[in-house]
């Protein structure tokens, strides 16, 4: 490239650079079962935000194993987790990733 | 910004600056044991026994932070998802779900976590970023910061089983009818994601297995013998059979394709049958059946999640 910024390994190889896209981390929690979290980041604002969740435990044998919904919201600054209408939810991992679009 | 750094790519999108941590990547998780099976319905011989089986293996990896984990098919034909995700102090366990009863072609998972939570290099060389603190790290070209190559969400249709329509229940068949009509399999039910990027050599991804549902097929017979004489009137039988199967969303790396589908998670037989003890024959009956189905027929959890795909060669 003519211009731009290149990181490279320590093998001397090419390790990212400004022809890269990536996805950046915002934050990483862990919302108990059944529980309501709502996190504000300011330095996601008007950034494409997503967040990936991941269940925590396998399904037991004999139960439901619902996944909280998650709502991203105030200009992509804030997350809500919280449990679907009228069910119980299991514990999850939240990753918040946010990619300037 | 009046101070700091950030850094724009081709597109003009940052992709470093000293507000947002960076991913990186910190190594590939080990992997330890497997379990496999559910390539039939276990006690049951007959049609629309074949499954798709599944090999669930474990895997972990010790770091700080929360890691986002890719999977690397080591076969692409197969379909995979991680289905479960624990922390016990610093080590992380993973439970990936391959379709297929092989223990073959395991996949490999590779590990990304936010720039703070890297390991320290040795290395002398390089650049950090740190937060306006002074002290927390949003990017460390000493380890490989991660770059993608394509994403977007996924959802998984709701119908997991190849067969037409959901299974169902069907009364007054006849007396021990015991035969599977409903493909169980979900080979054909996925939705496809199109990116020109996804290749079967070195693509991989990160996309947790939310969706998960359970399907059953039952059959309930019934017969009615005359009674011989000096008796009259009518001994009933009864029979029920019972196939059930629970599903997780799982995912496919085709080319040009990410693929949102099934494989089954567990299933069980149940069959049982009996006759009326009225008159002067003795009532009685006998069954068998194979684990327990965990709930009510339904799919839950279909919402769409987020997936990322990137190039694994980066980091080998």
């Amino acid at each position: 490239m003519s211009h731009g910024l290149s990181v490279f390994k320590p093998d001397g190889s090419l390790g990212f650079s400004t022809a890269d896209v990536t996805w950046q981390t915002v934050a990483q929690f862990t919302v108990a079962a059944n529980a309501t979290v709502s996190n504000t980041y300011s330095e996601a604002a008007g950034m494409t935000v997503i967040a990936q969740r991941q269940l925590v435990n396998v399904p037991p044998s004999a139960q439901e194993d619902y996944a909280p919904n998650v709502v991203v919201s105030n200009n992509s600054q804030t997350i809500t987790v919280s449990p679907q209408s009228g069910l119980s939810s299991s514990e999850c991992i939240i990753h918040v990733l946010a990619q300037d679009t | 910004m009046a101070y700091g750094f950030e850094a724009k790519n081709d597109s003009g999108n940052v992709i470093i600056n000293d507000t947002i941590e960076n991913l990186h990547f910190i190594g590939k998780a080990t992997r330890g044991s497997s379990s496999a099976g559910y390539g039939d319905f276990p006690n049951y011989s007959g049609s629309n026994d074949t499954l798709d089986g599944r090999c669930i293996w474990t895997y972990t990896i010790t770091c700080s932070g929360t890691p986002v984990a890719f999977i690397k098919p080591a076969d692409y034909a197969r379909w995979h998802a991680i289905i479960k995700q624990s922390v016990s102090s610093t080590t992380w366990t993973f439970e990936v779900m391959i379709s297929g009863t092989s223990t073959s072609n395991p996949p490999e998972v590779y590990c990304f976590v936010n720039a703070d939570d890297v390991p320290t290099s040795s290395e002398t060389f390089g650049m950090l970023v740190y937060k306006s603190d002074g002290t927390t790290t949003t990017f460390d070209s000493r380890r490989q910061p991660l770059a993608i190559t394509g994403g977007g969400t996924a959802v998984s249709p709701s119908d997991p089983t190849n067969g037409s329509g959901l299974p169902g229940t069907t009364n007054n068949a006849s007396w021990n009818a015991s035969s599977n009509d409903h493909d169980f399999r979900s080979s054909n039910q996925y939705n496809d994601y199109s990116d020109s990027n996804i290749n079967t050599s070195n693509t991989m991804f990160a996309c947790p297995s939310l969706a998960q549902g359970v399907y059953s097929r039952v059959i309930n017979g019934y017969k009615c013998s005359d009674l011989s004489w000096p008796q009259s009137g009518c001994q009933p039988h009864w029979s029920t059979a019972w196939w059930w199967v629970m599903y997780r969303a799982a995912f496919r790396l085709r080319s040009g394709y990410f693929d949102a589908g099934w494989t089954n998670y567990q299933a069980g037989f149940w069959f049982q049958s009996t006759y009326s003890g009225s008159g002067w024959f003795n009532g009685g009956g006998g069954g068998y059946s194979s684990g327990n189905r965990p709930y009510e027929n339904k799919v839950i959890n279909l919402q769409s999640n987020a997936y990322i795909i990137a190039d694994s060669s980066r980091y080998d």
